[in-house]
């Protein structure tokens, strides 16, 4: 007599089982019995007890997330460095209002500069924040990111950003900046640090 | 294992943030089903304990992707699967396994003397692709189109899989005649 296969057993388990094996397991018992033992060991497998890790794994994981961090932060640092150079260079050409751009530029890099210390003075990744804090800040951090980018860009001889395009990107970092700040300074005296 | 974990959403916004409280509260959360999945399919904990930090590395640099649509467990799992199936293929732990699983089986048909096995001992000495389709469709859930996808294999290559494995674990726990 044709037994049900583990293909087949595995099929009616499932409910997908064919004509035959669903009328070969009303009438046979060993293979319904094999059925039984299927169920069976799977239960017994879902029941086995969690193993934990003898060793923990956070530092070393810890660490590689500071690691990272830092070699992120010094490659915007230095295409940072880099777009301000670009940007002296242009606005330092004589062209049409390049004096004035000049002042302007001058002024708001300060102000980012000053911007970027008070923050680092707030010191944001060694603190808790709340979660809607923690997310207004990702965000902002997100959009200053992607201007970085585009004065990184900027260097690029292909396309010279004009002058008052320039001025305008740094307008928008330390208006993001400032936002930045405020969720941290405010987060910090909320909490007393 | 079932999980029924829930995050807050506002840990997940923290985390997102690049919190470092909120991603060591997120490992904590979810090391032992990750640790637990991945010494279940790869069987060795010094490996167990490398796809936990290789899985959580990944959650760290990709959270910001999580859009919160389905479990932040099916997502972290996914990963976890995804770092634990890389490992066996890297270290080509499945053909290594299947010899030795025939061998052990083998060696059991024949030695007369029956050492106590359990469903457990069992598992363990199937291959690492076996291990792996079994505990991802019979414990995690996981379906097999899921399998398919996440080895890279076909749906067929999943079921037969499945079938094979459980007809190993049948011979194991039957010659040794402690299956209950």
């Amino acid at each position: 007599m044709m037994h049900c296969t583990m293909d087949d057993l595995l099929a009616l388990r499932a409910g997908e089982g064919s004509v035959w094996a669903r009328q070969h397991l009303d009438g046979c018992e060993t293979c319904g019995v094999e059925l039984e033992r299927l169920y069976q060991r799977v239960a017994q497998l879902k029941a086995l007890p969690a193993r934990r890790p003898a060793r923990d794994r956070w530092p070393a994981v810890r660490d590689a997330i500071r690691a990272e961090r830092a070699r992120r932060r010094g490659r915007w640092g230095a295409l940072s460095i880099a777009a301000a150079a670009v940007a002296a260079i242009i606005v330092f050409r004589p062209f049409g209002t390049g004096q004035a751009n000049a002042a302007d530029l001058a002024s708001i890099k300060r102000e980012s500069a000053t911007l970027e210390r008070e923050l680092r003075a707030v010191d944001p990744t060694a603190r808790v924040m709340s979660g809607r804090s923690a997310a207004l800040a990702a965000a902002l951090e997100d959009r200053i990111a992607l201007i970085d980018g585009e004065l990184a860009r900027a260097g690029l001889p292909d396309a010279p950003p004009r002058p008052d395009e320039l001025v305008k990107l740094w307008q928008q970092r330390v208006d993001l900046m400032q936002q930045l700040v405020g969720v941290h300074v405010t987060r910090a005296a909320y909490v007393g640090l | 294992m079932t999980i029924s974990l829930a995050v807050p959403d506002i840990l997940v916004a923290r985390a997102k943030s690049g919190d470092l409280e909120a991603l060591e509260a997120l490992y904590r959360a979810f090391e032992t089903p990750v640790y637990n999945l991945a010494l279940r399919v790869l069987r060795r904990p010094e490996d167990a304990e490398d796809v936990l930090q290789e899985t959580f590395l990944e959650v760290v640099r990709s959270i910001k992707q999580y859009r919160g649509e389905g479990h932040l467990w099916g997502w972290i799992r996914r990963i976890a699967v995804s770092k634990a199936l890389m490992r066996i293929r890297r270290d080509q732990v499945r053909d290594a396994d299947e010899l030795r699983e025939e061998s052990l089986a083998g060696r059991m048909g024949t030695s007369g003397v029956p050492a106590r096995i359990d469903l457990e001992r069992a598992f363990e000495r199937l291959s690492g692709t076996s291990r792996a389709v079994v505990w991802l469709h019979d414990v995690e859930g996981y379906t097999h189109e899921e399998i398919a996808e996440q080895m890279g294999k076909t749906v067929s290559f999943s079921k037969s899989q499945l079938a094979r494995a459980h007809a190993r674990l049948r011979k194991l726990l039957d010659v040794e005649g402690v299956e209950r």
